[in-house]
């Protein structure tokens, strides 16, 4: 009697194992892509597999990563933000201007940088949720208001050699580890905390999931959209000024077409686009995976103007296994 | 042999089964060419998968259908209107924004010398809209339109298409009082034009206005076809609702306690007014009516959803006034959407993460959303409501229509609302089902709370209410007691 409740027992568990398993693998598997992906290339090219390399990857993650936790919890929502990138930049350059050209304390400079981006956040927001224009056209308006802006204040040349107290920021390392990247990475598990663990992150995919059931369930779904596009549009901020750390200079190029590889990353993560589904920690990985992914390209010498193809193929790809993914779901 | 000659459409032994629900059961009838042929029924008699079989829209059906002396089999719309026959739909399908000619020529465009012909087309489009004795400009924006036009316009594109016989479903149902007027002045005219024409239509006075024959159905079966001289409103009505009720409705006698909700003189402008009625604690009040009679948007207001232009609401004696769905809910209102898939549920939700949706501050701790709470209450009401289920992890979307409905239910019954507003609580539900979701609604009554159900289906009213309001076209057009209550007189209410 005892031995065999003893053998369903174990058989229960290597059951629930191997569904843990494939549960894991389905939910991460970004991470199974970014696994196979490091053996590939470090078999392809001799000077992929080394610390200094891996270091570089993760500080280019650092940056576009950050500004990838707002995109997915925009997508989250069932939404998004083209003027993501333009956000960092024109944060970035403000931060700048006030340091450099207007001589402000770094601290107060950031912050007034910081708030710039959650108010351009914000301003989408409000478009979208108050005013009922598509996410698609108000933040495609705001992100020419944004590059605009960014011109207009450093006269399109780039502001270099900002103060070293700032410095740590994109080029510090706490031991092995840049600061950027331990920056990064906390704000990853800050967000993915509370999306799954407070009533607001429950809310994001409650809307994403089915905007009018949660309005019949009692949420404000409009501030809930507020709230989340002032957020991307603070982390995007956030981006930007670890980005001009990290290059020691503001100028019109930084943060460039963030906003598309955000939500590609997203989307290898797991984020779904029809919304409500998808781990925000998951984008860490889909981030992680697309610079690693052109950097071992550019390892192997692939042509960089071919690397563009090859991304769009990406994203198309990415995308397609979502929808599948859904589809074989209903 | 004569009268086989007479008839242009043959619909012989057609049945058609959808999951767990017998939509047609075995019906055939005739319609005679160049007739005004009204079919009859309830909402669920079947009248929209007779619609949608000669649309071309239900292709899975059995049996046979023969039309013009041709068996008739179409796989998609265009095919029925290769055949002849066009539907004009509740909601129409024109393109707002292109004229009313290129609205008529949509699909069929004509051509001069390999160019598209304008001139030719609004030429055509401006004789055809004489013909029928409107005045419309064949160069307005479809847009621009009033329903009643856009719906002839419609017509003009059938008409355009050859066809033979235009299926009207419910056209009315948008209309005011002197657009139908316009509407029923081209019937006999399409007719001249040899057109038959089958209308649908809830209202009486209009099928004995312009139609020549009647065919009721009720559950999906024939009932019968009659002229309409011969036939007596009352008796039609009879026809259409007069179905044995058993313990279909296990309606268990209540207790009444104080009065719980007192709602006066209720206006919103344009939509209701002067609405008066009061809910009693362990009460069942049915809300009967059309839809569009201003049942939804009555509860909308209550709820704070939409704004209310005049008189009071009173809750335990209290004055109230809802400015969103917050405030209800946090007095004890709970909304049972109509459309429990897309407004009731969060489809890819696991059943847990909807039923705590609401009472969400019940499984916080420190302002933290605990799992071990959650699942101990999700685990708790999803056996109180003895909703089946694989794990309270299975996303909604799995589930069948009745079990969905009873997790919406929790979701209430999670928050302590006391006061249940149920709209269509059984639409789309199995019978089976149906009658677990009656005797819910039996426990919520017994357990002290409210219910306030709408619905359209008189049986489901009057098996189910403790008493009822019938709503006709925004007014509360009357108030009946349980032993009051008759098919026959909510009907005429409501017509």
């Amino acid at each position: 009697m005892s031995v065999n409740i003893d053998s369903n027992h174990s058989g229960n568990m290597r059951n629930s194992m191997t569904k843990n398993i494939s549960k894991f693998t389905k939910e991460y598997a970004s991470l199974v892509a970014i696994f196979i992906m490091l053996i590939v290339f470090s078999l392809a090219s001799p000077y992929f597999f080394s610390a200094e390399n891996f270091s570089n990857i993760l500080l280019q993650t650092a940056t576009v990563g950050i500004v990838t936790i707002g995109q997915a919890l925009l997508i989250t929502t069932g939404q998004f933000d083209l003027s993501l990138g333009q956000n960092a930049c024109l944060s970035s350059i403000v931060a700048a201007y006030l340091m450099k050209i207007v001589g402000i304390n770094p601290i107060p400079a950031i912050i007034i940088a910081l708030a710039v981006g959650a108010l351009v956040g914000a301003a989408n927001g409000f478009l979208y949720a108050y005013c009922g224009i598509p996410a698609f056209m108000a933040t495609l308006g705001l992100m020419y208001v944004c590059k605009g802006f960014a011109k207009i204040i450093s006269n399109a040349t780039p502001i270099a050699n900002l103060p070293n107290s700032i410095g740590f920021l994109g080029r510090g390392y706490l031991g092995p580890i840049p600061i950027s990247v331990i920056i990064m990475v906390g704000l990853f598990i800050l967000f993915q905390f509370m999306s799954r663990k407070t009533r607001f992150g429950r809310n994001i995919y409650a809307v994403g999931g089915g905007t009018s059931a949660a309005y019949f369930s009692g949420i404000n779904t409009k501030r809930i959209y507020l709230y989340t596009f002032t957020i991307a549009g603070l982390l995007s901020a956030a981006g930007g000024i670890v980005l001009m750390s990290r290059l020691n200079s503001a100028s019109i190029t930084n943060g460039n077409q963030y906003e598309f590889d955000a939500v590609i990353a997203s989307v290898i993560g797991g984020i779904s686009l029809s919304g409500g589904k998808g781990k925000i920690i998951g984008a860490l990985f889909g981030s992680i995976f697309l610079v690693m992914f052109f950097n071992g390209m550019t390892m192997l010498n692939v042509d960089p103007f071919y690397q563009d193809v090859i991304k769009g193929f990406v994203l198309v790809v990415a995308i397609a296994v979502d929808i599948l993914r859904n589809r074989r779901k209903n | 042999m004569t009268e086989q000659k007479d008839s242009i459409l043959k619909l012989m032994n057609i049945t058609q089964i959808f999951p767990g629900v017998k939509a047609l059961d075995d019906v055939s009838f005739e319609v005679k060419r160049g007739e005004v042929h009204a079919i009859v029924g309830e909402n669920g008699a079947g009248k929209s998968t007779l619609i949608n079989i000669l649309a071309g829209i239900n292709t899975h059906y059995q049996g046979q259908v023969e039309f013009d002396g041709r068996k008739f089999i179409a796989k998609t719309p265009s095919d029925a209107q290769s055949y002849g026959i066009s539907v004009v739909h509740q909601e129409l399908k024109l393109s707002e924004t292109l004229t009313v000619a290129e609205n008529i020529f949509l699909g069929k465009t004509l051509l001069k010398h390999g160019f598209v012909d304008w001139k030719g087309m609004r030429k055509k489009a401006r004789t055809m809209l004489t013909e029928l004795g409107v005045v419309i400009d064949e160069n307005e924006l479809v847009e621009n339109l009033s329903v009643a036009k856009k719906q002839i316009v419609e017509i003009c594109k059938a008409m355009n298409h050859e066809c033979k016989m235009l299926i009207m479903d419910e056209p009315s149902a948008t209309l005011t009082d002197r657009e139908l007027d316009v509407l029923f002045a081209i019937v006999p005219r399409l007719v001249e034009h040899g057109v038959t024409i089958i209308y649908i239509s809830h209202k009486m006075d209009e099928i004995f206005k312009i139609c020549d024959r009647v065919s009721i159905l009720r559950d999906g079966k024939y009932i019968d076809t009659m002229q309409i001289k011969d036939v007596t409103r009352k008796h039609l009505i009879n026809l259409m609702v007069g179905r044995e009720m058993g313990l279909e409705y296990p309606k268990e006698e209540g207790k009444f306690g104080e009065i719980v909700l007192d709602v006066k003189n209720l206006t919103r402008k344009g939509v209701f007014e002067d609405v008066s009625f009061t809910l009693r604690k362990g009460e069942v009040l049915g809300v009967s009516g059309l839809v569009g009679s201003g049942r939804t948007e009555l509860m909308r207001a209550i709820l704070g959803v939409d704004k209310i232009t005049g008189g009071t609401v009173t809750h335990y004696g209290k004055i109230i006034c809802n400015r969103n769905l917050k405030d209800a809910i946090s007095l004890g209102f709970g909304l049972i959407p109509e459309d429990r898939k897309s407004q009731g549920l969060v489809q890819i939700f696991p059943v847990r993460e909807n039923i705590c949706m609401v009472a969400m501050d019940k499984v916080r701790k420190h302002g933290l959303i605990n799992r071990k709470l959650e699942v101990s209450y999700s685990t708790e009401f999803a056996k109180k409501l003895n909703i089946v289920l694989p794990s309270i992890e299975t996303e909604v979307q799995f589930l069948s229509g009745g079990n969905q409905q009873k997790v919406v239910i929790a979701k209430w019954l999670m928050q302590d609302s006391d006061i249940f507003i149920l709209d269509e609580p059984t639409r789309g539900i199995d019978v089976g089902a149906k009658s677990e979701i009656y005797m819910l609604m039996n426990g919520l009554v017994k357990m002290g709370k409210s219910v306030i159900m709408i619905s359209s289906e008189l049986p489901e009213i009057i098996g189910m209410s403790d008493r009822v309001i019938v709503m006709h076209e925004g007014h509360c057009v009357g108030e009946l007691q349980r032993d009051e209550l008759s098919q026959e007189k909510i009907m005429s209410m409501c017509i």
